[in-house]
């Protein structure tokens, strides 16, 4: 008797762990508006506008995706807005890009990058961009090309770019790691539409959540470089043609015409490896020594490459161009008072027994000087000699 | 009440399970925010806080092992009574059920509030705590063996969470750990208490201690499983301070599991789903074996069966959390169950063993002097 009260008691106690987790909330697909994209600018004071990209799964609407845009004080505010405006329930958890305008960045992001930390449905991995104009006219371009999906669009055009190695990786977990460190600052990808589609311009520099700056390609490269231990991109340098002039092969067809006035040289660096050193703590002198391997891609100019002493003097030509450009970069940087490179890291990670606030290393910062050391090494030359 | 506790052959365990299940009870909901509160007493040393408290529990494992070297086969609920007496020794055991009930109620609650915060934000606490104390009780129902073996399976099943950690070692910044040891003592030892919460568990082996079948093993194995808990929690926090910058370890509330965030497989664009869910497995032994800890108080202490035992804390646990609703409640009781258990389980085991060495060596002077006279 006991153990058919005991067997029926087990067998409810079952059922109730079986079936109570069904009791939790649902999330149908059919009934979910996933947001891809969303944008932010600035309206008005105490108002910011958010437009949002949303991919629908329902099969009976003609476009896959939907935009819509509303006004608010908060992010927060504007998702009850666009839920108003929307027959399906908005969720994040497939965001893939956020749009910053550029007016918007010069404030500061930081009140809307909380916003994001804090919400669990936001993956970490979150692209965060800056408009060059204003978001929304990047999020338009959804419209005049119903065939993409602008989420996926962005999302892709960034993610080609970072595994190329052509930009910093501008993922919500590196903008934040960057942001809280006080030995360093964001930088981010600028947007910009052309021609009805979206191109990356540059790269913003933040000095905490404010945008400060841009930076072209040539200068992202050696950011590139100085930030990143891994491979970088494709970088071109220009000579000057009497500088080559000792190995220069003076046979060959396009060695006689004149199409530049310039010789340009293309390497593509395989692997580099940039070291921060604080040499003197009393001077603020540290050591940038960046060692490169690299491919030399193309020469305007017929060059010798059989002989290794000419590659020797390529190399060397290569070093002084990069130093001279890289301690240009470095001052820049430090004029503009940003530190994207992560001195003050290093800085840190030599003070015993002190505590350095971010203020504090903004005022080393400046008097801070940089000896800049490069190593490149010419590893192969293409297929041909 | 007997001191000694001579269960049947058929219930006891071998000692090696010792190892899977010290470090098990060791790991709980605690290690998903130890590096958080280790980092904000002892800064970017953190890590060494963590291994030092690693090696300080190590001492305590050592000192409960010489303690219970000097019964037969005595549990903790036998071995006050012998030392204080029939009232203030079952006085304490009522703390200590008291305590190992708490523990019982932190673990799941805590839990909870990850599931709500992360996954089901409208979740009522009440369901989930029913499966999750519903399961235990159903595991603690099957005795001790089923406790040990649920604790063996879960170390074996989450096994494979530790190497997700690569994934964040590629964001990470390594001259966050420079210049190491760049804290005060006072603030290295505070960061030692803050890591005491997480490291907790092993003083169930007060209990466990009977049913180990080999005794003489039972330090090697129970050291074996506090060395892997140190190891890996260690290197969590080591982890944690190069993945994160200074300022956002301090206001990660749960930074493992924000660490788990990164990770993306091709068909799951969110791995700390699975991550908070597997946690149930790592939990639910972790509850089952404070429950058995605690409900055997009732057959020991308070002429009671062990299965009644089980029910009630059961359902006031259950009955408790309706109590709790905000995050600031629920971390004063984890304070407060904390600092419990870093007097019960740290310093009050190493005091009773210099009390029962003494005792013993007593009991045989007298012995030896009765005879010599």
């Amino acid at each position: 008797m006991l153990k058919v009260r005991k067997r029926i008691f087990f067998t409810v106690l079952i059922l109730c762990v079986l079936f109570v987790p069904g009791c939790v909330e649902q999330k149908q697909l059919e009934k979910l508006g996933l947001v891809t994209a969303v944008g932010y600018d600035l309206e008005k004071k105490n108002v910011i506008r958010g437009t949002v990209v949303v991919h629908q799964f329902d099969p009976m609407a003609q476009n896959i995706t939907k935009m819509i845009t509303t006004t608010a004080n908060t992010s927060r505010g504007l998702r009850q807005g666009q839920n108003l405006q929307s027959n399906q329930k908005l969720v994040t958890g497939q965001m893939r890009c956020v749009i910053y305008s550029k007016e918007l960045a010069k404030k500061g992001v930081i009140q809307l990058v909380d916003a994001l930390n804090r919400d669990s449905t936001v993956g970490n991995m979150v692209y965060l961009t800056v408009a060059d104009g204003s978001a929304k006219e990047i999020m338009d371009i959804d419209k005049t090309n119903s065939k993409i999906s602008l989420g996926t669009y962005l999302y892709n055009l960034i993610k080609q770019n970072v595994e190329s190695e052509q930009i910093l990786s501008p993922t919500l977990q590196e903008f934040n790691h960057n942001y809280y460190d006080i030995g360093k600052d964001p930088v981010l990808p600028v947007l910009k539409v052309q021609n009805r589609d979206v191109i990356i311009k540059g790269l913003a520099l933040f000095k905490d959540d404010q945008y400060i700056a841009e930076l072209g390609p040539k200068e992202h490269f050696y950011l590139k470089i100085l930030s990143d231990k891994f491979n970088a991109g494709t970088h071109e340098l220009g000579f000057k043609r009497s500088d080559f002039e000792r190995i220069r092969l003076k046979k060959g067809e396009h060695s006689i015409r004149d199409v530049y006035s310039k010789l340009f040289i293309d390497i593509d660096s395989i692997n580099s490896h940039a070291k921060l050193k604080l040499i003197d703590k009393k001077t603020l002198k540290f050591k940038v020594e960046v060692k490169l391997d690299s491919r030399l891609l193309e020469s305007t100019e017929p060059l010798d490459y059989s002989n290794p002493s000419s590659i020797k003097f390529i190399e060397k030509k290569l070093n002084q161009a990069m130093e001279k450009d890289i301690n240009g970069l470095m001052k820049y940087f430090q004029k503009l008072d940003v530190d994207p490179v992560g001195i003050g890291n290093e800085y840190k990670a030599h003070l015993r027994g002190k505590n350095l606030s971010k203020k504090e290393w903004r005022e080393i910062y400046k008097r801070a000087s940089f000896d800049v050391q490069v190593k490149n090494r010419i590893v192969k030359t293409g297929v041909i000699d | 009440m007997k001191v000694d506790l001579h269960p049947r052959l058929g219930l006891l365990f071998n000692a090696y399970l010792l190892m899977f299940f010290i470090h098990k009870v060791q790991t709980g909901v605690g290690v998903v925010g130890l590096p958080r509160i280790v980092y904000l007493d002892s800064k970017h040393d953190a890590w060494i806080s963590v291994f030092l408290a690693g090696v300080i529990t190590g001492i305590v494992i050592w000192a409960m092992f010489i303690m219970l070297k000097q019964y037969d086969s005595a549990d903790l609920y036998g071995i006050q009574v012998d030392i204080y007496g029939r009232w203030i020794g079952n006085f304490l055991n009522i703390v200590y059920m008291i305590y190992l009930s708490a523990c019982f109620f932190t673990i799941f609650m805590n839990y909870i509030e990850i599931v709500q915060v992360w996954i089901f934000p409208n979740l009522p606490t009440w369901q989930l705590s029913l499966v999750l104390i519903a399961l235990s009780v159903y595991a603690v129902q099957g005795g001790v063996r089923i406790v040990i073996g649920f604790a063996f399976l879960g170390v074996l099943g989450t096994l494979w969470l530790g190497a997700i950690l690569i994934v964040p070692m590629k964001y990470a910044d390594t001259t966050h750990l420079f210049p190491i040891l760049n804290i005060d003592v006072k603030h290295l030892i505070k960061g030692i208490y803050g890591s005491s919460l997480s490291m907790m568990g092993f003083e169930l082996l007060m209990f466990f201690y009977p049913f180990i079948k080999d005794k003489k093993s039972t330090l090697l194995y129970a050291q074996i499983g506090n060395l892997y808990t140190t190891i890996l929690f260690t290197v969590v926090t080591l982890v944690s301070i190069m993945f994160f910058a200074e300022d956002s370890l301090a206001r990660t509330i749960w930074p493992v599991l924000s660490m788990f965030k990164i990770v993306r497989l091709p068909n799951l664009e969110r791995f700390e789903f699975i991550a908070v869910s597997f946690w149930m497995l790592i939990i639910l032994p972790n509850m089952s074996a404070y429950l058995w800890a605690a409900s055997k108080g009732f057959s020991r202490v308070i002429k009671m069966k062990q299965k009644h035992g089980i029910w009630i804390i059961g359902i006031l646990g259950w009955a408790l959390a309706f109590f709790v609703h905000t995050r600031s409640q629920m971390n004063t009781v984890t304070d407060y169950v904390a600092k419990m258990g870093f007097v019960l389980a740290f310093c009050y085991p190493v005091m009773l063993s210099a009390i029962v060495l003494m005792k013993k060596r007593f009991m045989r002077r007298k012995a030896a002097n009765a005879q010599g006279s």
